[in-house]
């Protein structure tokens, strides 16, 4: 019960703020967050993640050799994760490397 | 034993050794599966193939890709081998079959998802999630 009423304090200083200074949209402390920005539509990835396919892995290998991020790669954190798994297999077997210049 | 493991032991081998030797290293690894109580389930001689890195003063290696069901117990022992063994000079194993188990079911998931779809839209579009990761490079 005495949670519920200190939320419902939280909103009206939230609303109060917001009146207050008319120009920005949100209180301040929450412009910190970065938006997450996605280059590129949603992609979606085999079922199977092959290490031993450097073909498929070399798509998420930019000219340095490092592993393409999410918000570029445009995978779901998943997959991500499995590619990411898949391309630390083949860099150790030397089939793509671990960097490039 | 009700599931047994499945691993893909792939090596690199000296490029410099002939053929007859590494035949005839494949032939042991293969007995010595056997014998372990493992059997190979395929074998595939990959060739050689330039390194992306040096590796121990070789630019080139002989790759061979082995898939084999067991205990776990002969990949102990085939490891421990290979180590001792100069020709190789890396070698990698990876247990695939829980990763093929996971594969299968996100396969289950996205018929389904499709169906879904499928049923929704009347069948007139794919949905957007047919795209693959080909379409476009930035």
């Amino acid at each position: 019960m005495a949670t519920k009423e200190v939320i419902e304090k939280n909103k009206d200083e939230d609303s109060d703020s917001r009146s207050d200074s008319s120009g920005s949209r949100r209180p301040a402390r929450r412009q910190n967050f970065r938006r997450y920005n996605r280059r590129r539509q949603r992609q979606s990835v085999p079922a199977y993640v092959d290490w031993k396919d450097v073909e498929f892995l070399e798509r998420f290998i930019p000219e340095r050799g490092k592993i393409m991020p999410r918000r570029i790669s445009g995978v779901s954190a998943k997959d991500q994760r499995r590619v990411a798994r898949a391309i630390k297999r083949a860099r150790v077997m030397a089939l793509i490397p671990y960097v490039s210049d | 034993m009700a599931n047994p493991r499945v691993y893909e032991v792939m090596y690199i081998a000296d490029p410099a050794t002939d053929s007859d030797t590494l035949e005839q290293l494949n032939k042991e690894i293969g007995e010595l599966i056997e014998k372990e109580g493992g059997s190979v389930v395929k074998f595939e001689d990959m060739g050689r193939r330039q390194l992306a890195y040096r590796i121990d003063k070789f630019n080139e290696g002989h790759y061979c890709l082995f898939e084999i069901e067991g205990s776990g117990s002969e990949i102990a022992e085939l490891e421990r081998r290979m180590r001792v063994n100069d020709k190789i000079v890396r070698y990698l194993t990876v247990r695939v079959d829980e990763e093929r188990k996971a594969a299968e079911k996100i396969e289950e998931k996205r018929r389904k998802r499709k169906e879904k779809l499928h049923a929704l839209t009347g069948g007139s579009s794919d949905g957007e999630d047919s795209k693959r990761y080909d379409d476009e490079e930035e």
